[in-house]
């Protein structure tokens, strides 16, 4: 066996028994308290799954794409929300590792570690647009100025270090690098929303903060270019929480129509269920094998935008059904808060907007599907 | 001091099934985990380290790829570790195992403590602790709780059925881990990588002073004829009213027409 393998044996069997004892047993309590209870954030942190996807030269553990997206799929199989929060921090610390400077990496990833970073594009005037956002840079000598105010931002008020789209001229984008300990720099609103409650998701307000040259990620008028490459990061962690978030449906309604008797019969032995159960199973794998190829084709270097819109696209619409399905075979117990089922469906449900859309991702997926016959 | 923690590689499911043919566990398609009463045996050897800078060599008998098993108990902190995997150790029972890693034991020379989970989890003899001190001609100490280093030796505590032991035990000594014993720490992520840097040595048959007749198959005198998995059992149930009252006189009257409780007279 080569060293690869037998550090990601290790790896999936260390997640596998952190979730079975830390993370699956608070999955409802994180999702009505609508935070990781039992210290499970200084937990996480103790054991550097912060550092997971961060280069070795960094302090990190330098694990692949795929090997991340299967840690991510296992955490969700036991609570969605802590899986996203991790997706949040790995797809920002890529675009670093990818477009950063060497001054702004040695600055930055070595705090990756104990630090979140997020990654912030959205704007009261604009998110799937990124046009129509406000927030603008202004050079000053050799400093940069920037003001403007970022909103539902994955880890936002968690994280304290933000990747930030800003206009650098009317028509051009670009990424500067902020921190929670910059003069100018304020939290604002904590959004309140419908599933993956365990998220924090907030605003940030930027007043006159002031960076260097370094804090520019990759050049000016990049920002296009940048946002598109966490999205496509992040649509692949996606098609792993996704995938995680179908196990575990899968997992409870097969428990229950196994032992649920209708007519001295477990209700597994009937038709109805099974179409149900096995339609479940089969958008499970199916979204899997994609999130799959997708962080394959990552690892490889190659083209992965279309395969991560697919994971994406087809992996939350299925979660939504799939946790619907699951609903309707538990019945009353399905429609109960005290069962996790609906709060898997409103999970699921996040995932048909964060990151884009899915009436977004079909438009990528179109494009590329014309692009690739011109 | 020099420690020794014999692992096992078992499989990770609780629900193991058996071949029929060969009336063993049916490993395919299950992933392995280290024994968890071995992981406890682990834990009290790093706690020892910590206190005495103590080596703390790993050791199991198996296939190649238990070598995850081992890598992984780098990770957590031991020193080095040792891998016995030759042909001629297949199909070995308690006996032949304890045999050739207590001849695994004697090669490393000068060794302290052998710490072992109490049992294996899938086997669940408890018979190879008490195998390896006969063979090495050490004390042995079964189902330790608590352990201390103390001048000379260990302070041992076992929790019994219905009594508590307080042991001293001088060294060299084979000690057997209870769950109680510690609370196992995960492996830290980033020191997967790190535990590359030690070293795993695998050795096989030439490499060790074994007695071939007491080896592999050959050397295990008991054979397995049948196994089967235990039959579910239905209870009787009963609903108790909600009242606390209503209910506790209710589960007393049970329990005495069972004669399970019965009245001191």
């Amino acid at each position: 066996m080569d060293q690869k393998t037998i550090s990601q044996d290790i790896l999936l069997r260390m997640v596998k028994a952190f979730v079975k004892n830390e993370v699956a047993p608070y999955d409802m309590e994180i999702d009505h308290t609508r935070s990781y209870v039992n210290n499970l954030w200084s937990k996480v942190k103790e054991n550097d799954f912060l550092s997971l996807m961060l280069p070795e030269e960094y302090g990190g553990a330098g694990f692949n794409g795929r090997t991340s997206a299967k840690v991510i799929n296992e955490i969700a199989k036991g609570n969605a929300s802590l899986a996203v929060t991790l997706e949040g921090h790995f797809k920002s610390v890529d675009q670093i590792v990818k477009y950063g400077n060497d001054e702004l990496k040695n600055e930055y990833l070595p705090q990756a570690k104990n630090r979140i970073i997020a990654f912030s594009m959205t704007e009261p005037s604009g998110g799937s647009n990124p046009m129509g956002i406000n927030s603008h840079a202004e050079k000053r000598g050799d400093k940069w100025i920037i003001n403007g105010d970022k909103i539902m931002i994955t880890n936002g008020g968690l994280a304290e270090i933000y990747c930030v789209l800003v206009k650098t001229a009317p028509d051009e984008l670009s990424f500067f690098v902020v921190d929670n300990e910059m003069e100018g720099f304020e939290y604002g609103k904590q959004e309140n929303f419908l599933g993956l409650t365990g998220v924090p998701v907030g605003e940030i307000v930027m007043n006159n903060i002031e960076v260097d040259e370094s804090h520019l990620l990759g050049k000016v008028g990049m920002g296009k270019e940048i946002g598109d490459s966490a999205h496509d990061d992040a649509r692949v962690l996606m098609g792993a929480v996704l995938t995680g978030i179908m196990e575990h449906e899968l997992d409870l309604v097969t428990d229950y129509a196994t032992h649920r008797k209708a007519i001295d019969t477990p209700i597994i032995q009937m038709q109805g269920i099974q179409r149900k159960i096995a339609d479940i199973a089969i958008s499970k794998e199916t979204t899997k094998l994609l999130y799959q190829k997708a962080a394959w084709m990552k690892d490889h270097g190659q083209d992965y935008e279309e395969e991560a819109a697919m994971a994406k696209a087809y992996g939350s619409r299925s979660a939504v059904k799939a946790g619907d399905d699951s609903l309707q075979i538990l019945g009353g117990y399905g429609y109960s808060l005290d069962y996790p089922i609906e709060h898997l469906i409103r999970d699921a449900r996040a995932m048909e907007i964060a990151e884009g859309t899915v009436e977004k991702m079909r438009t990528a997926i179109a494009l590329k599907e014309a692009e690739s016959r011109a | 001091m020099k420690i020794v923690v014999g692992i096992k590689q078992v499989p990770e499911t609780t629900n193991v099934k058996i071949n029929e043919k060969t009336k063993n566990i049916d490993r395919r398609g299950i992933s392995g985990v280290i024994n968890q009463y071995d992981r406890h045996a682990l834990e009290a050897a790093f706690e020892i380290k910590a206190k005495t800078n103590a080596e703390v060599i790993v050791m199991t008998m198996g296939p190649d790829d238990f070598v995850v098993s081992l890598q992984e108990a780098l990770a957590l902190g031991a020193d080095s570790a040792v891998l016995l995997s030759d042909r001629a150790f297949a199909g070995a029972d308690t006996l032949a195992t304890g045999y050739v890693l207590s001849e695994a034991i004697k090669k490393i020379g000068d060794v302290d403590l052998v710490l072992l989970g109490q049992q294996s989890v899938d086997a669940d003899t408890g018979q190879m602790g008490p195998i390896i001190s006969e063979f090495l001609d050490i004390s042995q100490v079964t189902y330790a709780s608590k352990l201390d280093v103390e001048e000379g030796g260990l302070r041992i505590k076992r929790y019994l059925e219905n009594i508590e032991q307080d042991i001293t035990a001088k060294l060299p000594v084979l000690v057997t881990v209870t769950d109680q014993a510690n609370d196992p720490k995960y492996v830290n992520i980033v020191e997967i990588a790190k535990s590359f840097e030690k070293e795993v040595t695998t050795w096989h048959a030439s490499d060790l002073n074994l007695d071939a007749d007491r080896v592999g198959q050959a050397g295990s005198p008991s054979v397995v004829r049948s196994i089967s998995s235990p039959k579910e059992v239905v209870k009787d149930n009963y609903k108790l009213p909600d009242n606390p009252q209503d209910a506790a006189d209710e589960l007393v009257k049970i329990l005495k027409d069972k004669n399970i409780l019965v009245e001191d007279k």
